[in-house]
């Protein structure tokens, strides 16, 4: 019987030698290709029978399988020894700059579209009405007549048009746009209305333009109790806190009775404000229950329906709640302060995700 | 309104701190603004004497003082020109703070000598302007006396913010009553005496218009002495910030700050015959006590003689007939003015006076006569001299405002349950008087609280008396949505805009709605947007455009040293004042450097293909779906002619514009820099609200992807989208795109000539495409653009 031993050796021998994948190939070749050593003996069994046939068939298999084996594992060795010599000569210099990608949202966008996800999610609609307003729905209808000592209190900032024998004003306020949604919609109704609002007085604390947000709830059952736990909601979701001190004070305004002024708690740490706890106060917005008189001039029967209303500047809340010093750099249009202050195009506020 | 915690409580009898009175005050609606302890703030100043004076050796202007505070002798350098030997002052020691300026008093050397503590001017106490000189004591006072003590200082000053309905609170007798009401104490009712008169007034008095003056009271006073005011009455007005003036007009300011009524004296014997009050007459001029000419007209409410007028009711009275210290007789008046007519005058006039405050807001009609009982008493007892009768001309009508409530009704307001007995209390502590038949609370208001004239009115007051922080808390969460959308399309368009176009690289600015009308003919009617009261020259209209106010940014942050600007702005801009004629647009500048140069890129800078980019993307974005955007030249004047486009949506209305700011323009805004900008008018966007969330059918092919190459020459004037188009419409089927990859203009091409290069891409739905397939859809894309365009295919 052929013994195969001296194939072996020389196997071992020639797989020894391999540099590349050239040495491979040729080894390949050399036991089993067409005319390779092991090929060659395969053919010869032909010639051999019976017992002597099967085993050497299977030694020959067996060193056929050998070889193979050897092929694959010098490949894959000499394939990953090439690749790490490439990636040795592939580095960047990783610190090089890049450039960033995005622009960036303005804080009043940020607060509104903040405001307005909290009051959604409450079920409150987003209603609108025009920056020039006429002087009946920016005061009168609102209860305040024309010799009535809260118009001035508002400098106003009048246009040339008229309406109904009246200069057509700037709204000083975004309440009218409650006039305008109830004359358009019968209760129950609840709504907010964020804009652009403007008093002629321009200083340190004072911006020709700043923003509002009104919010108006009218049905048969809203009262102060529902005002309070409005505001709690939205105050504390708003400054994302859960501890919010908050104080109700008895205030005027005209279209609302009784009308309250609220207040939040807060402390100074440093530079930070603290909202919500402490013992000093911060005035944050105005409310009230509507007045008879208002729901009597949009044709809302004041003695079935009631409700409440309430208004908040968006810069206030911005600054307080992103620690804004200076109320005029909002509309200074100063770049520094645009990317600084801006937010992220992403960063939309959602109730489910995060608010800011 | 500002009173002090002494004066307060000779109207209020309390056990209560003064924190608790402080607390009440905001609770009940009389907001404390500030607090001033100026007993504490004082305390450090005493009295001291000058004893020496003479010149600083190193300054001409500086003196050196001995001066005398009691306990000890000291020297103080002072640079005040009306010092001098044996002078009584206020000597401010080392420690002590000067309140004006918040500076804390050391030991120093001045110039070389040794000073120690200073000696005061009234400004640098904060007690008025005055700082000519330091303060000059009575001979009387004694050294080393707490300062604060002769200035009536040492006291707490109290500054509440008043609301315009509580002009109940004008004065501190209606502060301390509605502390009272609220449980802080017990009203103290001032003992006046009622003098009867000894005689007839000499001056008749005349209404003619009762609308504007329904009552008018006058006393007559003869041989008065019209001194100074007396200490106390002078430390009163100094305490809350007025300057004593003479004792006449001093008792009128006690009795308005007091009582809340104003009252008037003028120089009897400078009126001629009796007093009319009567409207003005159109072009008659009064000179009034603020030394400035008035012109009257008809309607506004004046108090005159049979030759002139001497005042204007219910505001202020004139030069004519004001007291001095030779004054002798005096007339004393206490009127009832109109609301409205005094609010109406006043602002016409824009005079703003304490008695216009009070009379504009409403004054309670029973303090006609009380005001002339007090201030009789004073004038008595200060001024000497007597008395007439008083004359009155008109009616004192009481009118008491009724309103019917019940507790239902405020309970049902409040939130929480109130009771007729609970109701009732809170009504009679505030003085209103009631009576019940059934379930109807009658309710009979105080003369002084005009403001009270509906039943939300007696809401507000039973809350405020209760306190607010009484209000429980109601969940607002409704079991089923009252409201379908909470933002209609229009809303969600601007917010959906604004998120994209930051998202592509702008920075997002909010600008005034105002801007300057200088260089904005351009961009519309000047006329038609005038501001008649603006805040400033330069924000005298509403802003026709976005562009001018992102265009001062532009050059503001030019200045800053930016030279890369992606800037925009989300807002509305107006074509006249009009209410309706305000429009939402975005508006969107690129400009300058676009990518830096580095190690990486070269320098480039943004052209119009930046912006018009821009803008379609964000039509797709807004507008997802089938639509037809198209481009021509027909854009406003504000953009360059051959640099710009305009955008319309399937060939009806133009939603947008893009392209380089006109030069014209730019020079006027003194900006060097390409501008290029694009505006899209989101209203003019179709408002279509998706009517299913259904995607349109996506039809896949896994045939082979062939793409083809054509280049051709056509005339420069004829537009690249025509090559695009002609191709296009070749086979709808198989062309899948055609896209420009090269534009190439050379004279070698002919006289005003251009190459377009596009690449077409062409799949079947139904097999792999042959050879001649593709030739034949080749020479049919040939044959189609070359015939729109007039071109030649080049080969």
């Amino acid at each position: 019987m052929k013994d195969f031993r001296e194939l072996e050796t020389e196997i071992k021998k020639a797989s020894d030698k391999f540099t590349n994948i050239e040495s491979i190939n040729e080894f390949r070749i050399k036991f089993l290709g067409k005319k390779g050593i092991i090929s060659l003996e395969m053919k010869e069994l032909a010639s051999l029978s019976g017992d002597e046939r099967k085993q050497h068939a299977e030694k020959l298999n067996k060193i056929k399988d050998t070889v193979l084996e050897i092929i694959a594992s010098k490949t894959e060795e000499l394939n990953s020894e090439e690749l790490e010599k490439k990636l040795n000569s592939e580095t960047l210099d990783i610190t090089l700059s890049t450039s960033k990608s995005y622009g960036t949202i303005h804080p009043i966008s940020q607060v509104i579209e903040e405001v307005i996800t909290i009051f959604g999610d409450l079920d409150f609609f987003v209603a609108e009405g025009p920056e020039v307003e006429t002087d009946y729905n920016n005061f009168t209808a609102l209860n305040t007549s024309e010799h009535h000592p809260a118009r001035q209190m508002h400098d106003t900032f009048y246009v040339e048009t008229e309406t109904d024998g009246m200069p057509n004003v700037l709204r000083t306020h975004t309440s009218p746009v409650q006039i305008r949604s109830m004359l358009k919609q019968k209760p129950p109704i609840r709504l907010i209305a964020p804009g652009k609002t403007f008093r002629c007085d321009n200083d340190q604390t004072h911006s020709p333009m700043f923003h509002q947000v009104e919010g108006l709830v009218i049905d048969q059952e809203s009262n102060m109790s529902h005002l309070k736990g409005c505001l709690e909601i939205f105050l504390k979701t708003f400054f994302e806190t859960d501890k919010l001190n908050m104080r109700f004070r008895p205030s005027h305004f005209p279209f609302t009775e009784p009308s309250a002024e609220v207040d939040i708690g807060y402390t100074k740490k440093g530079n930070q404000l603290i909202i919500g706890e402490g013992e000093d106060w911060l005035e944050i917005l105005g409310c009230g229950m509507v007045h008879p008189n208002v729901l009597e001039n949009v044709n809302i029967n004041s003695n079935e329906y009631q409700g409440y209303a309430f208004g908040m500047g968006i810069e206030r809340l911005a600054m307080l709640k992103y620690g804004i010093s200076d109320l005029r750099t909002f509309f200074d249009s100063d770049l520094r302060w645009n990317k600084h202050y801006g937010f992220s195009p992403l960063n939309i506020p959602s109730i489910i995700g995060d608010l800011s | 309104m500002r009173f002090s915690y002494s004066w307060l409580t000779e109207h209020l009898k309390t056990n209560a701190h003064f924190e608790e009175i402080e607390k009440k005050l905001t609770s009940i609606g009389l907001e404390v603004e500030d607090i001033q302890d100026t007993g504490k703030a004082y305390q450090d100043f005493i009295v001291g004497q000058v004893l020496e004076e003479k010149k600083h050796p190193n300054a001409d202007k500086l003196k050196l003082c001995k001066v005398d505070i009691g306990k000890e002798k000291v020297d103080v350098v002072c640079g005040a020109p009306n010092v001098e030997k044996g002078m009584k002052v206020v000597y401010a020691p080392v420690g002590s703070t000067i309140p004006v300026n918040q500076m804390k008093i050391k030991a120093a050397k001045i110039r070389g000598v040794e000073s120690y503590g200073m000696m005061c001017s009234e400004y640098e106490l904060g007690i008025s302007n005055e700082h000519d000189g330091i303060i000059r004591l009575e001979e009387k006072e004694t050294i080393g006396r707490s300062f604060s003590e002769i200035y009536g200082l040492n006291d707490i000053v109290i500054e509440i913010g008043i609301t315009p309905n509580r002009q109940d609170c004008l004065g501190v007798k209606g502060i301390a009553r509605d502390l009272a009401s609220a449980g802080m104490g017990e009203l103290l009712e001032r003992k006046i005496s009622r003098e009867k008169g000894s005689f007839k007034s000499p001056i008749k008095i005349e209404i003619q218009d009762n609308k504007i003056c329904s009552a008018f009271a006058g006393r007559y006073f003869r041989n008065v002495k019209n001194t100074e005011s007396p200490e106390w009455l002078k430390n009163k007005l100094k305490s809350i910030g007025l300057r004593p003036i003479s004792a006449l007009v001093d008792i009128t300011n006690f009795v308005m700050y007091d009582e809340n009524r104003p009252l008037h004296v003028y120089d009897a014997d400078k009126i001629d015959g009796k007093i009319i009050v009567r409207s003005a007459n159109d072009g008659e001029s009064f000179l009034a006590l603020d030394e400035k000419d008035y012109h009257l007209k008809n309607g506004m409410c004046v108090i005159a003689d049979e030759k002139k007028v001497l005042g204007l009711g219910g505001i202020m009275g004139g030069e004519s007939t004001g007291c001095s210290t030779e004054t002798k007789n005096v007339l004393l008046e206490s009127a009832l003015f109109d609301e409205i007519n005094t609010a109406k005058t006043g602002r016409n006039l824009s005079i703003l006076s304490d008695a216009r405050y009070r009379f504009e807001r409403g004054i309670d009609p029973n303090s006609t006569l009380k005001g002339i009982d007090l201030a009789t008493q004073l004038i008595l007892e200060i001024c000497g001299g007597e008395c007439s009768e008083v004359e009155l001309a008109g009616n004192i009508k009481e009118n008491k405002n009724e309103v019917s409530t019940s507790s239902s009704y405020i309970s049902r307001r409040l939130g929480f349950e109130v009771s007729d007995k609970e109701l009732i209390s809170i009504l009679s502590s505030l003085g209103i008087e009631t009576s019940q038949t059934g379930d109807v609370i009658k309710c009979l208001i105080p003369s002084w609280r005009q403001d009270i004239n509906g039943e939300a009115d007696i809401s507000e007051e039973v809350i405020r008396i209760k306190g607010y922080e009484n209000i429980p808390t109601s969940n607002i969460r409704l079991k089923s949505k009252i409201n379908k959308n909470i933002l209609n399309y229009a809303q969600k368009k601007l917010m959906k805009a604004r998120h994209f176009i930051a998202s592509i690289e702008y920075d997002e600015l909010v600008t005034f709605s105002f801007t300057d009308s200088k260089n904005c003919e351009v961009f519309g009617d000047i006329n038609k947007l005038k501001i008649v009261n603006p805040i400033s020259e330069d924000l005298d209209i509403l802003r026709p455009n976005l562009l001018p106010n992102l265009l001062q940014a532009i050059k503001k942050n030019k200045n800053r040293n930016f030279d890369s600007f992606s800037i925009f702005e989300i807002g509305s801009q107006y074509r006249s004042t009009s209410p309706e004629d305000q429009l939402n647009v975005a508006c969107g500048i690129k400009s300058g450097i676009k990518t830096e140069k580095s190690w990486k890129n070269i320098q480039t800078e943004f052209d119009i293909y930046d912006v018009k980019q821009d803008l379609t993307s964000l039509i797709d974005y807004l507008m997802p779906g089938n639509k037809k955007i198209s481009v021509s030249n027909d854009c406003p004047s504000w953009y360059h002619p051959g640099r710009s486009g305009s955008i319309k949506i399937n060939n009806s209305v133009i939603a947008g514009y893009f392209g380089e700011l006109h030069p014209r323009v730019a020079s006027q805004f003194k900006i060097k820099n390409k501008i290029n900008i694009f505006e899209l008018y989101l209203d003019e966007l179709p408002n279509t609200e998706k009517k299913t969330t259904n995607k349109p059918v996506l039809n896949l092919s896994d045939f082979q992807i062939v793409t083809r190459d054509f280049a051709f020459v056509i005339d420069k004037k004829v537009k690249s989208e025509e090559v695009v188009t002609s191709a296009f419409k070749v086979d709808k089927e198989l062309i899948r795109n055609v896209e420009i990859f090269d534009l190439f203009e050379d004279d070698s091409l002919g006289k005003d000539k251009k190459s377009i290069a596009i690449k077409v891409t062409l799949q079947s739905n139904e097999k792999t495409l042959a050879e001649n397939d593709i030739s034949e859809i080749s020479s049919k894309i040939i044959e189609s653009v070359e015939k729109s365009t007039s071109g030649t295919v080049r080969s």
